[in-house]
């Protein structure tokens, strides 16, 4: 990554954190003003509604005037097997480079455009390539995900984009299962890279994208440690399968209450080290692996019928909430150990647009049905306030 | 943790930029040893009140014999009770303006209190039929009674419960999946005129409230559903008519142009949006050449890039 735009980076990050202080009343227009002036920002930036539109056109635009070159050019498009897609996936790096470059942009939509396009032409021109060589299905399914691995870790290295990181490490496991000892490999991969990621998305050292990049590789890598380690992975076979031998090299039986554990343990010891190390990122995927546990073990053990599951669990967990809550609150300055169920500097707005949003997707009743001009239906059924209507 | 803005609290601190109070804060939750847990709090609440509503749907379907229709609408309107009764037991002073409560699980038990009223009144209407075939006015009722609760709670998700309860009774879901449905089907097209009319109903609430200064803030929740109502419904006919195509033109531009005029960032990409697929479905249905497809994409993906970055300047400078 440049080292100008590193620097940006690391001011805009001090820039924003001053704007949820001033947000939460921490510190008067005066002070953010001050802290403004101390951290210019020099970059050309975009607000989020303007990001994704000029994302969204210019991906539009882009593909439109290739689509447009390769009309006119299709049989040298064809017979060069492509080549063409790999020199306009050159020219889009390129482009991308003179943005985050000399016009220093940042957010700005266009430059996180002409990256994805060009890494994604450039993979397909590569991968066009491979296949004109005929080297046989295994051998390109494997070289493509090198190619995948190596491209999207450069973009991400280069360009700080963290979903090319997550890209890179969820094209990395799928490669490892396809060796000789693909889940022993999906556990002790990320048991060793896990800790050593978690310190770099710490480090001083690292720019701000480079750090998110290095924790959401560790993300990456503990969906996958859970999934190596996971009951109904074990049963179904799902890294075995991605050799494209089924169930070849899975252990004997006895080793499957091992698995049993491990898909109860390992959300566990992710959320209590979360808590311990107060990162909320290991908390949130100790609590969604929890979820995904208690839910695998209504599907093998039967203790209840699914409603009695259902509202046992909801009514657990609006307890559990509210203990928790009550817990906290009731700590000196409402905190304990390092924790507070206080907003901080979270911006309020943002979370209770997404939460109305949600509930109208979510739990919006069914219509009632409309009859067509001319027909005399019976009508239909349905519920209110988010019934379903299917009693 | 950030170390740069941890770095930045130390340097500001000692500047005299930041009191001692307030690096020592800053500096503490920028170095992670205070982390807020409430959006996870919150996540949990909302979670159980998905699951208890789950568990609801499926004990109603599931042991409709064994328990019998008087227990289980009892039981459902008891439920319905005690959330709601909990939850106005925790609800702010009442205001005009906004008013939100101090315990943080007082939108979450009020809705599932609204959800449980709606399950309650649903199931009531089923089986007992108290309305006969006015049946689906308990949507009706459904959705003025959230909305009183979403005005003296000030909650916004219940607002938006209300209303996508009142576009139900209309005939139209607001949910997205269910309105991919409006494109085809007998009644496709009566469902999108219902929805159009839905939508400027709503748009013109959120007008209402603003004009009024009632519960202004829950403008946006009724304004953008309204607009994302209307332009579905048209977007779902550019299919089938020629006048539905300009008509999205015509609508999503002048809402780009209002949206532009007021800086409303969400409504403006709505309109712009809406209005380019209405352009582009007008030029391209009409000309049906893929070379001049490819042109027409290129042209005008660059030409609205260059008029969006232009117009995110004035409005930078205007602000």
């Amino acid at each position: 990554m440049r080292a100008e735009a590193a620097e940006a980076e690391r001011r805009f990050e001090v820039r924003e954190a001053a704007r949820g202080w001033h947000r939460a009343g921490a510190i008067g227009d005066a002070t953010r003003a001050a802290i403004e002036a101390a951290y210019p920002d020099d970059r050309a930036r975009l607000g989020p509604v303007f990001r994704v539109l000029v994302f969204g056109f210019a991906v539009v635009a882009v593909n439109a005037l290739f689509g447009l070159f390769g009309l006119f050019m299709a049989e040298a498009f064809t017979r060069s097997n492509g080549v063409p897609l790999l020199f306009f996936g050159l020219v889009l790096v390129g482009a991308t480079e003179l943005q985050v470059g000399s016009l220093r942009r940042a957010q700005g939509g266009t430059e996180a455009a002409t990256a994805f396009l060009g890494l994604c032409y450039l993979l397909g021109g590569m991968l066009w390539l491979v296949e004109s060589a005929r080297l046989g299905e295994a051998a390109w399914i494997n070289l493509a995900l090198v190619l995948v691995v190596v491209l999207c870790a450069v973009a991400a290295y280069r360009w700080g984009y963290m979903l090319f990181a997550a890209a890179a490490a969820s094209a990395l496991f799928p490669l490892l299962a396809r060796g000789p000892w693909g889940r022993v490999a999906w556990v002790i991969v990320p048991v060793a890279l896990v800790p050593a990621l978690l310190r770099g998305g710490d480090s001083a050292r690292l720019p701000p994208s480079h750090r998110r990049s290095c924790q959401a590789v560790a993300v990456v890598c503990l969906v996958f440690l859970y999934l190596a380690v996971h009951l109904g992975s074990w049963d179904l076979g799902l890294v075995e399968a991605l050799t494209g031998v089924w169930r070849a090299s899975r252990a004997p039986a006895p080793f499957r209450p091992v698995f049993a554990v491990a898909t109860a343990l390992v959300p566990v010891l992710t959320l209590a080290w979360g808590m311990g190390a107060h990162r909320r990122l290991l908390i949130n995927l100790g609590l969604v692996g929890l979820l995904v546990s208690i839910v695998t073990l209504r599907f093998y053990v039967h203790v209840a019928p699914l409603w009695v599951a259902l509202l046992v669990g909801g009514a657990s967990t609006l307890g559990l909430a509210l203990a928790l809550r009550r817990y906290l609150d009731s700590g000196r300055g409402h905190e304990r150990h390092g924790f507070t169920a206080e907003p901080l500097f979270a911006d309020p707005e943002r979370r209770s647009a997404l939460e109305v949003a949600a509930s109208v997707a979510s739990l919006s009743p069914a219509a009632r049905a409309v009859e067509r001009p001319g027909f005399q239906g019976g009508g239909g059924r349905s519920g209110g306030g988010g019934a379903t209507g299917t009693f | 943790m950030s170390p740069d803005v941890v770095a930045a609290v130390r340097r500001l601190g000692r500047e005299g930029t930041l009191t001692p109070a307030q690096s020592g804060l800053l500096g503490r939750v920028a170095g992670d040893e205070l982390v807020s847990v409430r959006a996870e709090l919150r996540l949990l609440l909302y979670g159980g009140v998905l699951a208890v509503m789950g568990g609801v749907g499926v004990l109603v379907q599931q042991n409709l014999d064994r328990l019998g229709p008087v227990a289980i609408a009892a039981g459902l309107w008891i439920a319905a009770a005690a959330a709601l009764l909990w939850a106005l037991r925790q609800a702010p002073p009442f205001s005009w303006g906004s008013a939100p409560s101090t315990h943080m699980a007082f939108d979450y038990v009020l809705l599932l209190g609204v959800l449980l009223t709606g399950a309650a009144l649903a199931y009531t209407e089923l089986k007992f039929t108290p309305l006969g075939t006015s049946w689906s006015h308990h949507l009706l009722a459904m959705s003025l009674f959230a909305a009183a609760l979403a005005v003296r709670g000030d909650s916004r998700v219940v607002a938006g419960v209300a209303l996508s309860t009142f576009a139900a009774w209309m005939g139209v879901s607001a949910s997205p999946l269910e309105r991919a449905f409006w494109f085809s089907g007998d009644a496709a097209g009566a469902v999108r005129l219902n929805a159009a009319i839905t939508g400027l109903l709503f748009v013109g609430l959120g007008y209402g409230l603003v004009r009024s200064g009632r519960k202004a803030h829950f403008e946006p929740v009724a304004t953008h559903l309204g607009w994302l109502l209307v332009l579905s419904a048209i977007l779902a006919g550019i299919g089938d008519r020629g006048a539905a195509r300009l008509g999205l033109f015509v609508v999503g531009a002048g809402l780009a142009a209002m949206a532009f005029w007021r800086g409303r960032f969400p409504l403006f990409g709505m309109g712009l949006i809406a209005a380019y697929i209405g352009l582009s479905a007008l030029v391209v249905a009409g000309v049906r050449d893929a070379a001049f497809g490819f042109l027409w994409f290129s042209a005008t993906g660059i030409a609205v890039l260059v008029g969006l970055l232009m117009a995110q300047r004035a409005m930078r400078e205007r602000a």
